[in-house]
């Protein structure tokens, strides 16, 4: 990272977003990384999961095979879009075939209908768009998070952006699940004020883990509990993405509080309450949503979860919902 | 031309009763061939990951394991939720989880298998799968199965019968109790993209109304419909409709809210059920019935057949179907008909190439007999 200017460093950014209300304290921007190595089956950014820009294809974009049909024909691959006999002649995406799409190949439909969900950036053009805030983060006790997908999947850009940004005097997030090598959260956490971390199922049956994530949360603990000792200087807020029936319930708050509470600088644990508003990104990318029958926490029982972690920080319990 | 000596037979991801029926006609037709038959376990999960499975992932399809098979099932080599051998998700050398491009290993072992041909079972994304693989090599012949009949290509897909005669009789069962509580049944009946279980169950349940995914369904159209058919004699109605159809006029419906949650955890959120998101079972009959409910003085409910369409025990056709395709598939294979598709045209099982049944759907026409058949005996169509 020092033999070259840290700014050059290339990575895969799936969207910058300005201000951000609930990625940290005060107004942010927050930079959402390509990549992912956890496979939640509720995930609502189901574009960041792949490390590679992927194709998105946006039907209702789409004019026609009357009026446009670029996509027909080549350079794009045989069979990738296609028309079905009836009155609606807009484009179908073959998903299997469509996804050799370059994005080359995706700007030349002009109505935007087939993109691409990722770029490649330098740390630099990255530091540039958060700076534009820069009076916004002083005014409100900002700053810049990085998320994902996984942002600790690309240590050195990661270490990059939050490194350009603590020199700037701007406060630093990230957000992350933590099932990297040791070394890439190590790399990273140099130059971060605050650490949000996923604790998604504190299951004792490992296994448990595995069918709903894809892996289990061995390394992810030990991460934590290493970050937590290793950077005492580093706040951090314990989440989870509260979804009825696989982990809303008093049992595994508690086996959350239990794993965080001996550490002092672990400063709070914060409850995501479940939704679906990913769902249609799903369509966009050919991708069947597994969880179309669960539904959000009921306010009682959010309202109920967050008391027991609001008596466990010694605050006064109170609704949050 | 190599002279096959060993096949093997694989299944797509998703369940159709008595898929043992294509492989007992299937093995039984090489056997006479004088070929050794396997079948590939958990669709091609058995050649990617062979270490995992007794046997290197395959099973024996032997004469005297095909001759206790029980042709009404489609339990003799499992199934895979997924079969896409090109996005095999695995765990790399950093204990990561990513998915790989595996075709090369697929290919790879059913070479060191010696394995000559592959009889593929498959539907939906399963032929844009195997016309990859094809092109990367591998020689298949492909038998269509799908309970919806949306299939191009094909009249007549394997699977369709059997679940055509469960939705009748599921039908006849709702008129019935609509006839008990003299209100309007909804019935929810699979069909993402083509009517056709809708239509030809609601032609033989003599159904008040079929709504298929072909056209478009004005519900007040509908509901105007409806009321003329309801009288104190008759204070009951049956409405037949397919998962994947579309509603114009639906009646109060309003703006979704964009919540401060939604903004704050999503980069690029959009709405939660476009007409892009794919249909969820239950939708269409969930949609209507309170669309209908709305709209009319009757008591509406719906009823959805879901996935008990997809189990149970195959119907006779369906069993004869299974056989024919099998046992003309090896046919197939033997004759080098590689790339191709199965496709029946009664009376004769014909093979076309493969890209023909690709990204086409075999839709219901607004000028079909079928829809002739409905108008004949007073069904609404919409059409």
């Amino acid at each position: 990272m020092e033999a070259q200017n840290y700014l050059d460093i290339k990575g895969r950014v799936l969207n910058i977003q300005r201000f951000c209300g609930e990625d940290g304290p005060g107004t942010r921007t927050t930079v959402f990384l390509k990549g992912c190595s956890y496979r939640c089956k509720w995930c609502s950014n189901p574009e960041s999961i792949k490390p590679q820009p992927e194709l998105d294809f946006n039907r209702k974009a789409c004019k026609g095979a009357a009026a446009c049909g670029i996509c027909l024909k080549g350079p794009f691959p045989p069979g990738a879009f296609y028309v079905l006999d009836g009155d609606d002649d807009k484009v179908h995406a073959n998903w299997d075939l469509a996804n050799a799409c370059t994005e080359e190949l995706a700007e030349l439909c002009p109505t935007g209908a087939i993109g691409m969900f990722g770029k490649e950036m330098t740390a630099g053009e990255v530091l540039t768009e958060v700076l534009k805030d820069e009076s916004m983060y002083r005014n409100t006790g900002g700053g810049v998070t990085i998320s994902g997908g996984e942002c600790l999947l690309q240590p050195d850009f990661t270490a990059a952006i939050l490194r350009g940004a603590q020199e700037s005097g701007i406060h630093t997030a990230i957000e992350t699940a933590g099932n990297v090598p040791w070394e890439f959260m190590e790399k990273v956490l140099k130059y971060v004020d605050l650490m949000q971390h996923d604790n998604k199922l504190m299951n004792p049956d490992p296994e448990r883990h595995k069918k709903w994530i894809g892996v289990t949360n061995k390394r992810s603990l030990e991460n934590f509990k290493k970050a937590y000792e290793t950077f005492p200087d580093v706040e951090f807020i314990a989440r989870t993405p509260l979804i009825p029936g696989i982990n809303a319930d008093e049992g595994h708050i508690r086996a959350v509080l239990d794993f965080i509470k001996p550490y002092k600088n672990v400063i709070d644990y914060e409850l995501l309450p479940y939704h679906r508003y990913g769902l249609g990104k799903y369509a966009y990318l050919g991708k069947v949503y597994e969880l179309q029958d669960y539904q959000s926490p009921s306010p009682e029982l959010l309202e109920h979860l967050r008391s027991i972690i609001d008596e466990a920080f010694g605050r006064k319990a109170e609704a949050k919902a | 031309m190599k002279t096959i000596k060993k096949i093997a037979i694989a299944i797509g991801a998703g369940y159709t009763p008595g898929i043992n029926s294509i492989i007992m006609g299937a093995a039984i037709s090489a056997h006479k061939a004088g070929w050794e038959v396997v079948g590939i376990r958990d669709g091609f999960e058995g050649l990617l990951f062979p270490e995992k499975y007794p046997n290197k992932g395959l099973i024996d399809l032997g004469p005297e394991v095909i001759s206790k098979l029980n042709p009404m099932s489609s339990d003799a080599m499992g199934t895979a939720a997924s079969m896409d051998p090109f996005n095999v998700r695995t765990i790399n050398e950093l204990e990561m989880i990513e998915e790989v491009d595996m075709s090369d290993t697929l290919l790879e072992n059913i070479k060191k298998e010696n394995i000559d041909g592959v009889i593929a079972i498959m539907m939906g994304r399963g032929l844009s799968i195997l016309h990859k693989l094809n092109a990367k090599g591998l020689k298949s012949v492909c038998i269509p199965r799908t309970v919806e009949n949306d299939m191009a290509a094909t009249p007549v897909a394997f699977g369709f019968n059997t679940a055509l005669s469960f939705c009748i009789e599921m039908l006849d069962r709702a008129k019935q109790a609509a006839v008990s509580a003299k209100k309007i049944g909804v019935v929810e009946v699979p069909g993402s993209q083509a009517g056709w279980l809708a239509l030809q169950s609601g032609i033989a349940a003599l159904a008040d109304a079929v709504i298929s995914p072909e056209f478009p369904c004005d519900v007040n159209d509908l509901a105007q419909n409806l009321k003329s058919r309801i009288t104190p004699d008759k204070p009951h109605a049956l409405v037949v409709v397919a998962e994947g159809s579309s509603f114009v006029n639906l009646p109060g419906r309003t703006e979704d809210t964009l919540s401060d949650l939604r903004k704050a955890l999503s980069p690029s959120a959009t709405e939660e059920d476009s007409e892009f998101t794919i249909n969820k079972s239950g939708q269409a009959a969930k949609t209507l019935s309170y669309a209908l409910q709305q709209l009319l003085a009757d008591e509406v409910y719906p009823l959805v057949l879901g996935p008990w369409v997809r189990g149970g025990n195959t119907t006779a056709v369906d069993r004869q179907l299974g056989l024919a395709y099998g046992a003309a598939s090896a046919k197939a294979l033997e004759q080098s008909k590689f790339g191709t598709m199965a496709t029946f045209v009664p009376p004769h099982i014909d093979f076309v190439p493969l890209i023909d049944a690709l990204n086409k759907v075999r839709r219901v026409d607004k000028d079909h007999g079928f829809i002739k058949v409905a108008q004949a005996l007073g069904i609404y169509t919409g059409v």
